[in-house]
């Protein structure tokens, strides 16, 4: 009954867009690689911190900038991760490298659970509320669980230990981080040029329509989140190496919100986004040191005056400079 | 056997009947319209088909199988397509990934392939960003094909819709009002597109308010009143039904 309707030609008339070939990403982390040589040990923490802040923000754009969900329960998965990471290294002495796959799954886990209220049809701010709600539940569990998590005081964790080897100064944990962040990178964009991420565009563009095109939107919806747990879960397990110390503080509505900004101030939908937003706002504070006390007001102004001119983020500059740099799936 | 069979089929919505015990059938390569006036039960009927809403009592059956109490996206993979009244493209998508998203259960590629890069998996995706592009250049907007559909015109919105729903094959495809906001040429293109589709043995169910189109490309026609059927024709003759125009008039 079903009798082909159009035969395709074998070759395309249409031209196509110019893109950039996709190995010349490759030469972004090379050319960071003799960075150590340059920094002082804390230069170097501060650019640790954005390596951190590349998964976590990745991460979080998935679920808001590509499945379209106003979720806020990005700091469950950061603080899963490192508290999972945390206690497995020091309750059951598993060197850090061991951790960070663990760390990643249980944030996949979180993210699976924080999925449900989305899966009973849950949206918009009413999504934003009960997903902050599971955070917040979270860092209950931080300060009520003391013998495992330590409670407000937190808990210290060992070095970080790769494959015997420990790091004990900022330039090993960089070569470490920079691995992470390149294949949290890496796999992310794989995921989201595939059908996989179409289906999360699909489902945030028009979910009936998805639906209508075969798309069980359900399980497109918790593959997002669960992806969303793991990438952020693996940078909490950065963080937990690179702070050495984790208290349920650093899983709060402040920690939300800058998370929010690294993704808003990126690029809603953008992973080039992402990494621009988590190098901007990580740094931005360092380059206001010589105005003391008017840090958090320059914050501020800063984050404005991005949104202002730049309302699709960074990305947008690194769009209008050039067509061949505007990101898949991101749109000005 | 009729490809699609809507048999005694009632939606309600409330204490409201949107639609009531209507039956129709459509064959393979059969165009068959439905009219009436606004709030008749035409959507609410589509919807019904295309899984969308609930049916109270009867039975939708797809080449001689039940669908009603199916979910869209198994109603889709079971090969009952449709497109949406007001634009359901997916806006910051291009042309072209509309398409792949057509074809989302064509391709086939596992999440560890996609996640490895594994050579089957990037083949699975290349055949069908070719095939996509194929079918665009066919319907003549290959040259959109890199465009985001929100910035198409909506006469290439409408046809990127219709290559979407077609990507798959499907031997039944709903077409919720086509022609609304086409321009005349546009129009005339869209007559063509569904005669050639018929011609190929697709049946297409098809919503329209613009009665010269329906007249000139459909092969029966069911109008809707109050939910209810009052009149399952050929063109020709349901112009001359007294029910019929009583329905667009009032009682005369």
């Amino acid at each position: 009954m079903a009798q082909p309707i159009v035969t395709p030609g074998p070759t395309s008339p249409t031209p196509r867009a110019p893109r950039l070939p996709r190995w010349l990403f490759w030469l972004i982390p090379l050319a960071l690689l003799p960075l150590p040589l340059y920094l002082d040990q804390y230069r170097q923490y501060v650019v640790n911190l954005i390596l951190v802040y590349v998964p976590v923000a990745i991460g979080f754009n998935v679920v808001i900038g590509n499945l379209g969900l106003l979720a806020f329960c990005n700091v469950a998965f950061f603080g899963i991760g490192a508290y999972t990471s945390g206690v497995l290294a020091l309750k059951l002495g598993l060197p850090w490298w061991v951790t960070i796959l663990p760390a990643g799954l249980m944030g996949a886990l979180a993210g699976a659970a924080a999925s449900v209220p989305a899966l009973r049809g849950v949206r918009l701010f009413y999504l934003a509320i009960m997903t902050l709600a599971f955070g917040e539940l979270l860092r209950w569990v931080y300060i009520r669980w003391v013998p495992v998590t330590g409670g407000s005081f937190g808990m210290s964790v060992p070095p970080p230990n790769v494959f015997g080897w420990v790091l004990d100064n900022e330039g090993h944990k960089y070569y470490a981080f920079l691995a992470l962040a390149v294949i949290t990178v890496v796999l992310t964009d794989r995921l989201l040029r595939s059908r996989f991420g179409r289906a999360f565009m699909a489902i945030k563009d028009n979910e009936q329509a998805a639906a209508a095109m075969g798309i069980p939107t359900d399980r497109y919806i918790l593959l997002a989140f669960a992806w969303s747990g793991f990438v952020v879960g693996i940078g909490g397990s950065m963080y937990a190496a690179l702070i050495g110390h984790i208290t349920p503080i650093a899983f709060d509505l402040t920690e939300l919100i800058l998370q929010f900004a690294v993704v808003m101030v990126g690029g809603l939908g953008s992973l080039t986004g992402s990494v621009l937003g988590a190098a901007l706002i990580t740094t931005a504070p360092e380059f206001f040191r010589p105005f003391p006390g008017f840090l958090e007001l320059l914050f501020g102004v800063l984050i404005v005056l991005v949104i202002l001119f730049l309302p699709r983020g960074l990305a947008s500059l690194l769009a209008r400079l050039h067509p061949l740099f505007v990101d898949r799936y991101y749109r000005d | 056997m009729a490809l699609l069979e809507i048999d005694n089929v009632t939606v309600r919505f409330g204490g409201l009947t949107a639609v009531d015990e209507v039956s129709l059938t459509v064959g393979a390569g059969e165009v068959c319209a439905v009219i009436g006036p606004n709030g008749a039960g035409k959507t609410t009927l589509f919807n019904a088909v295309s899984g969308n809403a609930a049916i109270g009592s009867g039975r939708i059956l797809f080449q001689g199988e039940p669908i009603h109490g199916l979910l869209p996206h198994q109603i889709s993979a079971k090969g009952v397509r449709r497109t949406f009244q007001n634009g359901g493209l997916f806006g910051d998508l291009t042309a072209l990934e509309n398409v792949l998203v057509g074809l989302h259960a064509r391709v086939e590629s596992g999440i560890l392939g996609v996640l490895l890069a594994s050579p089957s998996a990037r083949r699975i995706e290349t055949e069908a960003t070719a095939r996509a592009r194929a079918l665009l250049d066919l319907m003549e907007i290959g040259h959109v094909a890199d465009q985001p559909a929100a910035q198409l015109s909506g006469g290439q919105q409408r046809i990127v819709e219709i290559v979407r729903a077609l990507a798959t094959e499907p031997p039944l495809l709903l077409l919720d009002e086509p022609a609304v906001g086409l321009a005349p040429h546009m129009r005339e293109q869209l007559v063509s597109i569904i005669r050639r589709l018929a011609g190929q043995g697709i049946g297409i169910l098809l919503i329209e308010h613009a009665i010269e189109l329906v007249m000139s490309v459909a092969d029966r026609v069911v109008v809707l009143n109050y939910g209810k059927k009052v009149a399952d024709a050929p063109p020709a003759a349901v112009r001359a039904d007294k029910n019929v125009l009583e329905a667009y008039l009032g009682h005369v």
